[in-house]
């Protein structure tokens, strides 16, 4: 117990520079894997069936595959396929962005699904426009399915981006390996990382819990 | 020539194997009242459903206003915006006010100006008895005045035709007299209506004339006195028989 408020009090700059690398990893996979992720959908809902079929073996691929070989999969690809040098960091944010969007495009589609089809048949009937019927009437509706989803998938991000650690990229885990390598302690940082990933876990969860109560509220 | 409003054609549509619709045929002139009555899964709502291209027939035509309007690549929201459509459960917009169900539509596609779609629209909620839920969301609404609003909501786009399916099956029994009314009075104002019931005593009531469907086909149709009191054809009396 002392030697962990020691390993704290010495290395929380570290630990905590992790944390924000987290947030920040979670914050840009979740924003871009949504309008990625939007694109998906909406192919997956298109009349087109070319469409229809990419989609589907996009998020098939990447939900049937696990995540830790795709990072290594685009950390060794990305680099030979773009003409302008990347960073490792870089490939894996990529990689991550991938990854989420097949989930949240599934949240997405699933966001519009649960929408009354009698609302669509409804908005039809008036003479929308397929546009405005999307816009004006379905996502607004939608939205509200869609995002306390978002937000646990925010958290899902969280922990999963601690595979990022395996390619050294600036996050929680990472902090561990490299607080690990200067002490030559491994379970006290591990409990100390582990103990804020609990804490910024649970706290994420009641809000997105709060959240989701209060669009039901309003609905 | 007869001004035909509405006219389907041979009209067939099958959901996989199941054949719902079998060569439907029928003409309705402007200013008519026409009910659609026969039992459960005969094929009266989805008959009503190809009028608007809510389902896509699987053969056959459907004119509107002389034009064939199940060809290809006819822009149908045009159509649909003469064509107006009240649902068995209301189908109102839950996330918008009472006012912006009824001008969304209009302000979007008929690019009326905000204030007077506005102003339209409390004339009509006034016409239904609404006029203090304005600014109400349907939430808070019972569903005859749901119900009254949906029909509000596709008057305000001056609809040539109303299309009602079913519109009080969803209501307990003291609210449906609200819509009815409301239905009645269009039905005099010279609106020209296909209603889809199960009221017989309405339909007999406001109608100028009474389709019998019953399996997928018209199996007979005229005036409601004449199709109520001595139809001609045995399962229309045994349907009656049920019903009445």
């Amino acid at each position: 117990m002392e030697k962990l408020v020691k390993l704290w009090v010495n290395y929380y700059p570290i630990f905590l520079q992790g944390l924000v690398g987290t947030l920040w990893l979670a914050a840009i996979t979740v924003l871009a894997g949504t309008v990625l992720g939007m694109l998906i959908a909406l192919m997956r809902m298109s009349r087109l069936k070319t469409l229809n079929v990419i989609s589907q073996v996009y998020t098939d691929v990447l939900r049937g595959t696990p995540i830790l070989l795709q990072l290594y999969f685009f950390w060794l690809a990305l680099p030979k396929i773009v003409p302008f040098e990347m960073s490792d960091t870089s490939c894996i944010v990529v990689a991550l962005i991938i990854n989420s969007s097949s989930y949240i495009s599934e949240i997405i589609r699933a966001g519009i699904a649960a929408v009354d089809k009698g609302q669509w048949e409804a908005a039809r009937s008036l003479g929308l426009s397929e546009t405005n019927v999307m816009m004006k009437v379905i996502m607004p509706q939608a939205i509200k399915n869609i995002l306390p989803a978002l937000g646990n998938q925010f958290v899902m991000m969280v922990k999963e981006t601690s595979l990022a650690s395996v390619f050294f990229v600036g996050e929680l885990t990472t902090s561990y390996k490299s607080v690990q390598s200067m002490t030559f302690l491994s379970i006290q940082p591990l409990i100390i990382v582990g103990v804020i990933y609990l804490v910024v876990t649970t706290v994420l969860s009641k809000l997105v819990g709060v959240f989701e109560r209060r669009m039901r509220v309003s609905d | 020539m007869t001004d035909y409003i509405v006219r389907t054609e041979h009209l067939c549509k099958d959901f996989g194997v199941l054949k719902v619709l079998k060569d439907v045929s029928v003409s309705v002139e402007r200013g008519e009242v026409v009910s659609v009555i026969g039992p459960s899964g005969s094929g009266k709502s989805t008959f009503l459903r190809c009028l608007n291209l809510l389902e896509e027939p699987t053969s056959g035509n459907v004119y509107f206003d002389g034009v064939d309007i199940t060809t290809k690549r006819r822009d149908i929201g045009k159509y649909r915006q003469r064509i107006g459509m009240v649902f068995q459960n209301f189908n109102v917009f839950p996330n918008m006010t009472v006012l912006d169900n009824i001008t969304l539509t209009p302000i979007l596609e008929k690019k009326i100006p905000k204030e007077q779609a506005r102003d339209e629209a409390k004339a009509l909620l006034a016409r239904v008895g609404l006029s203090d839920k304005w600014n109400e969301y349907p939430r808070k609404l019972s569903g005859g005045q749901k119900q009254r609003l949906a029909i509000v909501r596709a008057l305000a786009m001056q609809p040539e035709v109303m299309l009602f399916d079913e519109p009080t099956s969803a209501l307990d029994p003291e609210m449906v007299k609200e819509v009815l009314e409301v239905i009645a009075g269009l039905a005099k104002s010279g609106m020209t209506i296909i209603n889809v019931t199960h009221e017989m005593a309405f339909a007999r009531e406001v109608s100028d004339r009474v389709l019998f469907m019953d399996d997928g086909r018209i199996e007979e149709e005229g005036s409601p006195d004449e199709l109520f009191t001595c139809p001609h054809n045995p399962r229309t009396s045994e349907f009656l028989s049920k019903v009445l």
